[in-house]
């Protein structure tokens, strides 16, 4: 598919294939791509996760308001900005499976519960500034490979190793696919649950540092529309909203297809809100697709 | 059956977001230029007054800087005995209430930034036929009973960047111009009054119009891609500070010298012009009309006529006074053309 879509997305416009539009692609893909692994893991589980968002914003927020433009303070304060993910991440795990509540509610709470906690501390008008080496994670790049886009990929690349060969990863299937079979195999499904909302948190929270740096101010709503972006992109990877199925590779591909499509739009010049329609378009078609390949391979 | 529901789900969520795009695309709203005076003699009152705001949200350093104007300005007067202020959180249904807990308050006065035009009408004829005088300010309603409007017109407002961008490239060149929310009043209006200036410049070509949001991160995804496919762009009018200080980031990025950009009276657009040098003007869309919306509030219940209709002056900032605006000590996200004093500015 993705192959088609660049021979498509030539035609439609040869600027495609320039190296700095390449690069421009790759790099507006990464802190989509960063939080949509995050989101992967979770859907695998059979949740949702919308409070991306938010963690995204809240991250760049502070990371400009206690990094002040000092490259000294970015690994603290990365750090710093990962704990508060994991924090929100840790809210959404806990209240979802203590309480057996719908993620897709709990989620919805966590966003507006830090989308507050900025609005609070920033009293609305953010504040500081991204240091350097924070910026170069945003919008460097080696050669013509953006930074962001290789720790994207290697993000990607380890957590599906980690899916695939790792005991942990064998138990997220396993809880996605049939909780309470998993239950009585003997793994401990809370937690196996608690732990990926945890980790989408950090990625949200790191996503949203690799926003930062991308656009060297703290903005209250960075991130915005990216909870949607990062379902789309696995629901057009063909990780099954059910859980259970799918896989990261499938993630990635998603991700770059709805970036480069972003692109192709702009390129035709379509106005811009037709990628709100190509997108919506590319999630149904996606589903409707999945949905014919499983019932055909169920007859089987 | 799973399937075929996440298939249905998928397909209505998406009618909904069309829907909602059309919609959007209907509210387009027109400058009155009513200059008349409102006599004011029956709302008049003896001190204390009971004022109420009702405000659409926060949710925007903007509204931040606006909403601390209408307070700064209302600490100033000790004939207030009271001054409530709600928040709406940009939510129509939410003001609605607000209002009706502000009447119950039995104020003496509803100074209200609207949510949305047309649904706020109900509560500002429900306070008018109470006999509260209300004074509406940033963004109108859609019906006549208010007693005075306050805004800065952002028909000028666009149209001063276009003519200022226009005249900057002798009259000839190819310009891209970023608006924010497509069917938003303001977005609208500036780009309006941006595309009516361009009328008297035929040798402006227009090489695309986008919509970004107001955010800054698609001003430059926007801006990256643009630059990729036009080898030539010799302007870029930008509605707001927002999606304009990211374009600025993408043409720097991209290596090549930064055209003329219009911008706002954002510092973050102030500070990298003054780092860069490019061409830049920067047009502001006060804060400050939510003093003046005081000012006149206090007119109104001393019986003093107002005019219907209030543009307050736009501030026009060009290299000449780019340094009386631009504070490199300030946080990017506020706005300079304040008339807040050091204390009233928002602090961590």
């Amino acid at each position: 598919m993705l192959v088609a879509l660049f021979v498509v997305a030539g035609i439609v416009s040869p600027i495609f294939y320039r190296p700095q539009n390449i690069f421009n692609v790759l790099q507006q893909a990464s802190a989509l791509g960063v939080v949509s692994v995050g989101q992967t893991l979770v859907i695998l589980s059979g949740g949702i996760d919308l409070s991306i968002a938010s963690i995204m914003a809240t991250s760049c927020v502070f990371a400009a308001a206690l990094m002040a433009g000092k490259n000294s303070m970015v690994i603290p304060i990365t750090l710093f900005c990962l704990a508060i993910g994991a924090l929100a991440g840790f809210l959404n795990g806990i209240i979802t499976t203590r309480r057996n509540a719908p993620p897709f509610i709990v989620t919805l709470g966590t966003a507006l519960i830090f989308q507050g906690i900025r609005f609070v501390y920033t009293k609305g008008a953010p504040f500081g500034s991204i240091p350097s080496w924070l910026r170069f994670l945003g919008r460097g790049g080696i050669g013509f490979v953006p930074a962001s886009v290789i720790i994207f990929l290697f993000l990607a690349l380890v957590m599906e190793a980690i899916l695939q060969r790792s005991a942990y990863g064998r138990k997220i299937y396993a809880v996605g696919d049939n909780k309470v079979a998993a239950l009585y195999s003997g793994i401990n499904v809370p937690n196996i649950i608690l732990s990926v909302y945890a980790l989408s948190g950090i990625f949200a929270a790191f996503g949203g540092l690799v926003l930062a740096g991308y656009l060297g101010f703290g903005d209250n709503w960075a991130g915005k529309g990216y909870e949607l972006d990062a379902i789309a992109a696995v629901v057009v990877g063909g990780t099954s909203l059910a859980g259970g199925e799918g896989g990261m590779g499938g993630t990635v591909v998603g991700v770059l297809l709805i970036t480069i499509l972003s692109n192709i739009v702009l390129l035709a010049g379509l106005p811009y809100q037709f990628q709100q329609i190509v997108k919506g378009l590319v999630v149904a078609a996606a589903v409707i697709f999945y949905s014919f390949v499983k019932v055909s391979g169920e007859r089987r | 059956m799973k399937r075929v529901l996440v298939v249905l789900c998928v397909g209505l969520l998406f009618w909904i977001v069309l829907a909602g795009v059309a919609l959007a695309q209907g509210w387009v709203k027109f400058l009155d230029s009513d200059k008349m005076l409102v006599d004011t003699s029956m709302y008049a009152k003896t001190p204390p007054w009971k004022i109420g705001f009702s405000n659409a949200s926060i949710s925007n350093s903007w509204r931040v800087f606006f909403a601390r104007h209408v307070e700064y300005e209302a600490s100033k007067h000790p004939e207030i005995a009271e001054f409530y202020v709600t928040d709406a959180q940009d939510n129509p249904t939410k003001q609605l209430a607000d209002v009706e807990d502000l009447l119950a308050k039995g104020i003496d006065l509803l100074i209200i930034s609207p949510a949305t035009e047309a649904a706020l009408n109900p509560a500002v004829e429900k306070a008018m036929e109470k006999g509260v005088p209300v004074v509406v300010v940033d963004r109108k309603v859609t019906t006549d009973a208010y007693v005075t409007f306050v805004e800065s017109s952002n028909y000028q407002m666009g149209k001063i960047m276009a003519e200022w961008l226009a005249e900057k490239l002798g009259g000839k060149g190819n310009i891209v111009m970023l608006s924010g929310i497509a069917g938003a009043g303001p977005a609208e209006d500036r780009l309006k009054g941006a595309m009516d200036a361009l009328k008297n410049y035929p040798g402006i070509k227009v090489l695309e119009q986008q919509y970004c949001e107001w955010s800054p991160v698609l001003g430059k995804q926007v801006m990256a891609t643009l630059i990729q496919k036009y080898p030539q762009i010799d302007g870029v009018w930008a509605d707001s500070a927002l999606q304009g200080s990211g374009a600025i980031e993408a043409l720097q990025e991209a290596g090549k010298p930064i055209p003329p950009v219009t911008g706002e009276d954002m510092n973050r657009y102030l500070k990298m012009w003054k780092e860069m040098g490019f061409e830049g003007v920067a047009v502001s869309f006060p804060t400050w009309q939510g003093q003046v919306a005081v000012q006149k509030a206090i007119d109104i219940l001393n019986g003093i006529a107002v005019p219907r209709y209030v543009d307050c002056p736009r501030v026009i900032i060009t290299k000449e006074n780019l340094d009386k605006f631009v504070r490199m000590d300030l946080p990017d996200e506020f706005f300079m053309d304040s008339r807040l004093p050091e204390e009233w500015l928002p602090k961590r």
